[in-house]
């Protein structure tokens, strides 16, 4: 079997935007879904392992974490659904018959992540109503997990995306009379550890900084001067763990796994190079910046470091696409599809959006005033 | 057909769609009943300064999204993703029409998420004036993705005037859709009352008074819920494709259940009058749960009914049940299904080389040189993407006894002429040496009819040697 032969047609209706406005979409709404997604990822695992051998700062970190969790899982759910949305629309033939591949692990998803977020507040409110279980214990472990577990299938999807050749061991044996049984995964890839693992690297780093930004804003007139300065300190040496990580498997993923056409494809082109560079070493600033404020979170450096890690995330959205792009135009090249612009009810979207960004703006200015009355009192 | 069939055994794939979104839907109508609800009464409670009344709503409120943000949320997005896996070519051209449907959709669940978030975490920390018009966003934020979602399953039962060449807006505004959102606010306004009565009767077991209250505010939501089903259901049966309404016609089950539904509508109407509304206070816990599981099961039939209506499409005139293109259909017929599939014909070129023309396509004249055993599992493959949508071998639908004690003919005639059998399947797809490969597959399965029933057996064993007379006959000339 040749992997050309397993790509299907072109759809007839035309794409609805021109691919920028896709890809613009899809690296958009991946960086805004990244930012809760990766405090999830890592921070319900910090959360699990300080809420059973912490003390203290570490247990009252747990707690912390643990209050806002249930919000930025529902969020982060929420926010995934553009580039999920944006995929199927610029990169059809490749997403539906990857899913489809590993149906089964896909479908069993939508399980998982319910466990996990009911178990997410299974802790949570067992914090609020200062009485831990050992069933809250251990749901806060086992939603840990599952989102580990979760990414874990997730990588699977995206790495097999672009991984044709394995479709074709794949269908060979996974396949009743020529159906699927939907029971595969990509494990055969080379990419799929440091893929995994990269992100979740990436993940401890946008936790730790998250952790600074929490202690200087969040619930200002309960948080103790000792916890600020507690807090500064253990960012600091979070991120730092977190971007040994990053860059152990990033290195590993560049280096040791990616195919090397793949690699020169982007490198041989100096914005390419660029890009990759900066991806690299823009966790190294925050951690700069993280190590100003170790001896307790001060504001002014929070929000750098806070914007510099959005920078992080945004460079390595783009960096990723990048390659995925390189992966797949190999097969075929999806920028060049036919395009049927859908003016006007992209226009309603453009607007709406907006909108959307206005009324969210004023809902926080307006808690964000309620907390800073309540920090006066 | 572009994409790899999902095989679940026994089920088919498309039913954990259903599955899915049936438990869906009943927690992502409260989500909007709910919220219209929540945010009405709190307006009411901070009008009227009912101190006892905004704490009762305010433990709703937490229910509300323990349930709705969590349960319902991935529920929804489960749909999705299992349309992706189930109904993958309906899915891709449903997304290329109303992708900015979805988007603006995005938009207010993201508006949703934080309304309610905001709404029950700063209860009575913001100014009542603030806090109710948060709770007004949320409700309205909810409302419009109702009416968004509604549009694109709407679009599945009547394309209206859309035409590939036309836009989101044109298959938005089809004939269904104003219907089928008016039912829908209904149901959800229906519903939502019973979660309350619901919650109310255990959460206020003991105060007596305030139950009543809660009981006979939430009965002016039901009632109006009620009426808006009544009405949007009539509508939307006014409304029906002429294939949707034999569907009902034909299928005594489905007829039944939406007379049901439109019965069981209006006598709850009456019900919530004399009941909580003239008389608040009597909803017991037993009471509530009656109710409530008589809702779930009224909600479930209408939205099955909703779905079931639409076969043989999945996107009327547009794509059909076994996810194929309808204007591609009279080229597969000329040139095979196993052809025009991507992944059947990589399956036929790497396991069947031999019956693979010079042009790179499969020559449907080498299908039937192929030795009997071959021409069975071809046949099963033709099955397991023209069939297996909506049928599976033993379980759910299966063929095995669709056909018990049909002859060799009758088989063969029921597989070239699906959609006269039945309107509700669709139109066979291949060529006739394809149809005989299927023919040979299901004749290999098709079990005798059961034993003890003189005549039938007699008959079915007769029916079988004539079959195979007439064959060889034929084969012999
Ligand atoms: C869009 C859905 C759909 C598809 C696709 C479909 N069918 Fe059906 N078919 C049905 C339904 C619904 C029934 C009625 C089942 C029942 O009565 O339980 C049915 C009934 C049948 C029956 C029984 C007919 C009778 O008169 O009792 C046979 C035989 C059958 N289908 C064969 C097939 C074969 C073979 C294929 C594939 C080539 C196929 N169907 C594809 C929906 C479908």
């Amino acid at each position: 079997m040749n992997p050309q032969d397993l790509i299907g047609p072109v759809s007839p209706l035309g794409n609805p935007a021109p691919f920028w406005f896709i890809t613009f979409f899809k690296v958009l709404g991946f960086i805004l879904h990244m930012i809760p997604m990766n405090i999830w990822y890592a921070g319900m695992l910090l959360v699990a392992i300080f809420a059973t051998f912490g003390k203290n700062h570490q247990l009252e970190l747990a707690h912390r974490l643990s209050r806002t969790m249930p919000i930025i899982v529902a969020l982060g759910v929420n926010l995934g659904i553009v580039p999920l949305l944006f995929t199927q629309v610029g990169y059809y033939q490749f997403y539906y018959p990857a899913g489809i591949l590993m149906a089964q692990a896909w479908f069993s998803v939508i399980a998982i992540l319910i466990f996990a977020y009911y178990g997410v507040y299974v802790y949570s409110l067992s914090v609020k109503k200062n009485k831990s279980t050992k069933f809250a214990l251990a749901s806060a472990w086992v939603s840990s997990i599952a989102f580990i577990f979760i990414g874990f299938l997730f990588t699977n999807n995206f790495s097999l995306m672009v991984n044709v050749p394995n479709w074709i061991n794949i269908f060979n044996k996974t396949n009743i009379a020529g159906a699927v049984t939907g029971t595969a995964l990509d494990l055969r890839d080379p990419t799929l550890i440091p893929r995994w693992l990269m992100m979740f690297g990436l993940a401890i780093t946008t936790t730790a900084v998250f952790i600074a930004f929490d202690a200087s804003f969040f619930k200002k007139n309960a948080t103790s001067d000792e916890y600020r300065k507690w807090a500064g300190k253990f960012a600091f040496r979070l991120y730092a763990v977190g971007l040994i990580v990053f860059a152990a498997m990033g290195s590993w993923y560049i280096f040791g796994a990616l195919e090397k056409s793949t690699l020169n494809a982007v490198t041989g082109q100096p914005l390419g190079l660029l890009l990759f560079a900066l991806t690299a070493i823009s966790p190294g600033f925050v951690l700069l910046v993280l190590f100003g404020q170790r001896k307790g979170v001060r504001g002014g450096a929070v929000v750098t470091a806070s914007i510099l890690q959005f920078i992080v995330l945004t460079l390595n959205a783009i960096s990723r696409q990048w390659v995925q792009n390189v992966e797949i135009f190999r097969y075929e090249d999806v920028s060049k599809l036919p395009v049927d612009i859908q003016w006007s009810p992209m226009i309603s979207f453009l607007v709406l959006f907006l909108i959307g960004l206005a009324v969210v703006g004023w809902m926080v200015a307006k808690i964000a005033a309620v907390e800073k009355q309540a920090a006066k009192a | 057909m572009h994409y790899p069939w999902w095989y679940v055994p026994n089920l088919t794939s498309p039913m954990l769609i259903a599955m899915i979104a049936t438990v869906h839907v009943f927690v992502s109508l409260y989500a909007v009943g709910g919220g219209i609800v929540l945010a009405g009464e709190t307006s009411f409670a901070y009008k009227v300064n009912n101190k006892s009344l905004l704490d009762y709503l305010r433990s709703h409120t937490l229910f509300f999204i323990l349930l709705t943000v969590v349960f319902g949320a991935i529920t929804g997005v489960g749909i999705w993703w299992t349309i992706a896996l189930s109904s993958p070519l309906a899915t891709e051209s449903l997304i290329h029409i109303f992708v900015f449907g979805w988007a603006m959709e995005y938009v207010f669940f993201v508006l949703e998420v934080i309304s309610a978030f905001i709404f029950h975490y700063y209860w009575g920390r913001l100014d009542p004036k603030t806090h109710r018009l948060i709770g007004w966003i949320y409700a309205v934020a909810a409302y419009i993705s109702l009416v968004l979602i509604t549009g694109i399953t709407a679009f599945q039962l009547d394309i209206g005037n859309w035409t590939p060449d036309k836009g989101m807006w044109v298959a938005f505004f089809n004939p269904q859709t104003f219907p089928q959102i008016i039912a829908r606010t209904g149901a959800s306004l229906l519903l939502a009352s019973l979660y309350i009565y619901l919650h109310a009767a255990f959460k206020l077991k003991g105060d007596h008074q305030l139950r009543a209250l809660v009981e006979n505010r939430t009965s002016r939501w039901a009632m109006a819920g009620a009426a808006l089903v009544t009405v949007g259901g009539a509508w939307w049966f006014i409304n029906l494709p002429d294939s949707a309404r034999a569907a009902l016609a034909g299928a005594s089950a489905l007829n039944i259940l939406s007379i049901l539904v439109f019965a069981s509508s209006a006598v709850v109407f009456f019900m919530l009058y004399f009941g909580p509304y003239r008389n608040p206070g009597w909803i017991n816990p037993g009471f509530a749960i009656l109710y409530f599981l008589l809702g779930i099961a009224a909600t479930g039939t209408g939205e099955f009914i909703r779905e079931g209506v639409r076969k043989p499409y999945i996107i009327y005139n547009y794509v059909t049940g076994n996810n194929v293109v309808v204007s591609d259909i009279p080229k597969m017929q000329s040139t095979g299904y196993l052809n025009g599939g991507t992944w059947t014909k990589a399956f036929v070129k790497a396991h069947y080389p031999q019956v693979m023309g010079a042009d790179g396509n499969i020559a449907d004249s080498k299908l039937l040189q192929l030795p009997p055993q071959d021409q069975i599992n071809l046949g099963r493959v033709l099955f397991q993407y023209h069939c297996n949508d909506c049928h599976s071998v033993n379980g759910f639908s299966g063929i095995v006894e669709l056909t018990r004690g049909w002859s060799k003919d009758m088989i063969g005639t029921v597989v070239t002429h699906l959609d006269k059998a039945h309107f509700f399947m669709p139109p066979w797809c291949g060529t006739q040496a394809e149809a005989t490969l299927l023919t040979e597959y299901l004749v290999s399965l098709s079990p005798p009819s059961p034993s003890g029933m003189r005549f039938s057996s007699v008959n079915a064993k007769s029916d079988h040697t004539f079959a195979n007379q007439i064959e060889g006959e034929e084969v012999s000339k």
